[in-house]
């Protein structure tokens, strides 16, 4: 198959090559997400004695389309008193990261649509800060009290859990000597995946990536019962929908990239690499759903201290063990 | 010391918050205005009075039978023992005698309407904490406990099942092997809910140590039912004071220790037992036959004079005070809400603490706004 | 510690369990004798003692009648107004000839209050489709009515 990580510079083929390929990346995404919540509002459903969707079409599978055709076409209302252009500009700034960390995933083993290159950890990390200042300007710019405290929770929150998640896949790093995710899951294919020698990693991965995500029991930028909505209380229609679409393609990415660094990627026997990569991407969504059903959520103070005072020494002592035993063996 | 001394010299501000009147956890309309420094709350103050519809002032036009469908309406999770408040401060005005069975059935049906209620108190109390599971699982369990009721006298909420000198149904056949049924059914459940919630650590971390004040606090409040029990102070009106049959039974009223939301968590959970309890002991003594309403006049006509008598309601001493001049309806009547009174204390409960507490506090205080606002 | 593992297992023993969901505007519920619905009138029954009238929280009941050539009260109009009426079953329980019932209708959504207020056809009619769902039910009750009304007669 045809593969532009030997393609050496930029030519009319290449550039209209990678158009295609970010068009296909963003159409997959974009249905994966759709799904995502079907899956979610399934799975939270059963669990909870309840059936979930099932009115629209064939076991209700049309519900999040018509959901995100109804946000689109909803009145785009912008509060007299925020600030206009930073309340237009917050979406966006948190939505477009999401979908450029797709771009360093290597989704299987010919990794046809994945950028090859060498800081794809590093991208991936900075890249998804930058959200962080999309959710607090909307925050911010929407003038509204419940969404100020939504959106200064979750700066503090996503800042913090920031340094624990990069941590933890340092361990990653230097088991496989690269930053490049897809050398990172070669090294896998070769040997042990990283869950069993990274095991700590993993478990730190696990707890702050679902805090990185808002998801619950971390969920206090958009904790319902306290701050109603949080960052996003006055956003309606499409930007609300932006902002939905942005921590559905996180949820997407993190498993991604948890699939990537913990669970060997598209690596596995029998079954071809994207069906492997499929699999480990939906076990880790799944579990994310399966916290949300059981977990109550944390409280603002105790999320800080359990971030800088539990997780971060944690996760430095994984990086000295994993150093120690990497210049031993 | 210089960082803390440049942490105050850093001008804040104070910001006034409105919590409600629509807002997901204020358990109905209900509004609170804090005043918060960052997240902390230096002052909270409740706004009542949303859903007032006069319930007082309405009864002084009605006869004591029409009282009864309005007190299905106060405290709107618990209606069978409103119903019975009304009913009991009644039949002491009148001296009547109530027949075994009726007894038997008021028993029966007020102690699942506690389970029912404090059921919906767990669950809803976890919903505010975020846990979203539990609040649909309680409403499984509750449904089978609405039905029997709706078997039983017709409606799924609002009763109108006591009547002055009795009830109004006899169990319809086979209702009380129903009832038989349930209890396992129930205690099955009782200890999932233990495994689901009171093992959590988010969730201990959330309830333990906060919200807490001390027996004198709440008896100078005038707290009563489990606000009252969770600081260890034992005031159970069931054992106090026994009314009805209550003394035929035994049961244990549990006790808290720290006066925290824990406690107050913990003491619905066990109470839920111990009302199963009463409630197996009174389906084994059920008499097997009976009528179930008492020689009572074709108009109620209360004696001239004032009358008070109060019952442990799900949320405390639920009491009615009738003042009458002997005709067939009240010259003023007082309705005694436990949820009122509990609903006093926030204040003071809310001062100093963080905002992500508010919730975790007037969750656990339990109110249900259509007793408060009457 | 990892208490919460516990509660894991729990919500993930839900997953296969039966679900409740009730289908509702397809599967109706099903509901027992004596539940409470929408009133249903029988108008032959009534002597219009205007007990139910008198009797209800709400004063939803407005009735009036004439007497026939053979002295005996007819019932003329009878009128539940459901804007105000809380379905409390007084009025039923004080009928002397069981002429006004409950039934199992519960469905009042309208688009405008005046349908709410339902009249004596509409309450009969009520009878007559609660009698078409009921054959049981209602065979034993107009047995009962019946003797009721020939008390009265005498």
């Amino acid at each position: 198959m045809w593969n532009w990580s030997g393609a050496s510079h930029l030519t009319w083929l290449n550039g209209l090559a990678m158009l295609i390929g970010t068009v296909i990346v963003l159409l997959l995404a974009l249905g994966v997400v759709t799904y995502t919540i079907y899956a979610q509002r399934k799975i939270l459903g059963w669990m909870q004695g309840r059936i979930g969707p099932n009115r629209l079409g064939p076991f209700g599978l049309m519900q999040t389309i018509a959901d995100i055709l109804k946000l689109l076409i909803k009145e785009d209302i912008i509060p007299e008193k925020a600030d206009r252009s930073l309340f237009l500009l917050a979406p966006i700034l948190a939505f477009v990261p999401s979908f450029m960390v797709l771009s360093v995933i290597p989704f299987s083993r010919t990794h046809v649509f994945t950028a090859n290159i060498s800081i794809g950890l590093l991208f991936y990390i900075a890249l998804s800060a930058i959200t962080i200042h999309g959710v607090m300007l909307g925050g911010w710019a929407s003038n509204n009290k419940y969404a100020l405290i939504g959106g200064m929770r979750s700066a503090a929150q996503m800042l913090s859990y920031e340094v624990p998640l990069g941590m933890s896949v340092l361990g990653v790093a230097l088991m496989a000597g690269s930053l490049n995710l897809n050398t990172i899951v070669m090294s896998q294919h070769t040997g042990w995946w990283n869950i069993v020698p990274q095991f700590l990693g993993f478990c730190i991965f696990l707890v702050a990536s679902t805090a990185e995500l808002n998801r619950t029991p971390f969920d206090l930028p958009e904790a319902e019962s306290e701050l109603i909505a949080g960052y996003h209380i006055e956003y309606s229609g499409f930007r609300m929908a932006f902002f939905m679409l942005t921590e559905y393609v996180y949820l997407f990415a993190m498993a991604a990239l948890c699939a990537t660094l913990f669970l060997g990627g598209w690596s596995g026997p029998f079954l071809p690499g994207w069906l492997w990569f499929a699999i480990k991407v939906f076990a880790f969504i799944f579990f994310q759903f399966w916290i949300q059903n059981t977990m109550p959520r944390i409280r603002a103070d105790h999320l800080m201290s359990f971030s800088w005072k539990v997780l971060l020494p944690l996760s430095l002592f994984n990086i000295v063990l994993t150093a120690v035993f990497k210049t031993i063996v | 010391m210089a960082l803390t001394d440049e942490a105050q010299s850093i001008r804040t501000e104070e910001m006034i918050l409105n919590v409600g009147p629509q807002h997901p956890s204020t358990h109905g309309v209900f509004r609170l205005v804090v005043k918060i420094s960052g997240e902390t709350i230096i002052e909270a103050e409740p706004v009542i009075g949303y859903l007032h519809r006069g319930t007082e002032k309405l009864a002084e036009d009605l006869q004591y039978t029409q009282i009864i469908p309005y007190t299905d309406r106060l405290d709107y999770v618990s209606a069978m023992i409103n119903n019975y408040a009304l009913c009991h401060t009644v039949e002491r005005a009148l001296d009547l005698e109530i027949p075994e069975r009726a007894e038997y059935l008021r028993i029966i049906t007020m102690e699942l309407q506690r389970v029912a209620s404090h059921l919906l108190a767990v669950g809803s109390y976890l919903l505010d904490l975020g846990a979203m599971s539990p609040f649909l699982y309680v409403f499984q369990e509750r449904e089978r406990i609405v039905q029997m009721f709706n078997e039983l006298c017709g409606a799924r909420l609002t009763y109108n099942y006591m009547r002055v000198g009795g009830v109004k149904w006899d169990a319809p056949p086979g209702w009380i092997d129903q009832v038989r049924d349930f209890i396992p059914f129930m205690r099955k459940k009782l200890k999932m809910y233990d495994d689901l919630i009171t093992g959590n650590e988010i969730f201990l971390s959330r309830v333990r140590g906060i919200g807490v004040f001390n027996t004198e606090t709440a008896l100078a409040y005038g707290l009563s039912g489990i606000n009252l029990r969770s600081t260890g102070f034992d005031w159970d009106l069931r054992k106090k004071k026994p009314y009805s049959i209550y003394n035929r039974f035994d049961f244990e009223v549990p006790l808290g220790k720290n006066g925290d939301c824990f406690d107050r968590y913990i003491l619905h959970m066990q109470e839920m037992e111990q009302s199963l309890r009463i409630v197996e002991q009174a389906v084994e003594q059920f008499p097997s036959s009976g009528p179930v309403l008492g020689k009572v006049p074709k108009m109620v006509r209360v004696p001239a004079g004032e009358y008070y008598s109060g019952i442990e309601g799900t949320r405390g001493e639920l009491g009615f005070y009738i003042v009458s001049e002997g005709k067939d309806k009240p010259y003023r009547m007082k309705i005694r809400k436990p949820s009122f009174v509990n609903l006093q204390l926030l204040p003071e409960l809310l001062k100093g603490q963080s905002m992500a507490n508010l919730i975790a506090i007037l969750g656990a205080v339990d109110i249900v706004l259509g007793e408060v606002d009457a | 510690m990892f208490g919460f593992i516990k509660g894991l297992g729990v919500t993930l023993s839900q997953l296969p369990r039966k679900k409740v969901t009730l289908q509702y505007p397809e599967v109706m519920p099903e509901w027992p004798e004596r539940f409470r619905g929408v009133h249903r009138f029988i108008p032959e029954l009534c002597i219009v003692c205007n007990q139910c009238a008198r009797i209800c929280p709400t004063s939803c009941i407005s009735l009036s009648g004439t007497r026939d050539e053979n002295r005996k009260q007819r019932i003329d109009t009878y009128d539940i107004n459901f804007d105000i009426c809380i379905l409390c079953d007084l009025c039923t329980e004080v009928c002397p000839t069981e002429s006004i019932l409950m039934s199992d209708t519960f469905e009042l959504a309208n688009y405008d209050r005046d349908s709410l207020y339902l009249d004596m056809h509409w309450l009969y009619d009520n009878q007559l489709k609660y009698e078409r769902a009921h054959p049981d039910r209602v065979t034993a009750g107009s047995d009962l009515q019946e003797s009721a009304a020939k008390e009265e007669d005498v």
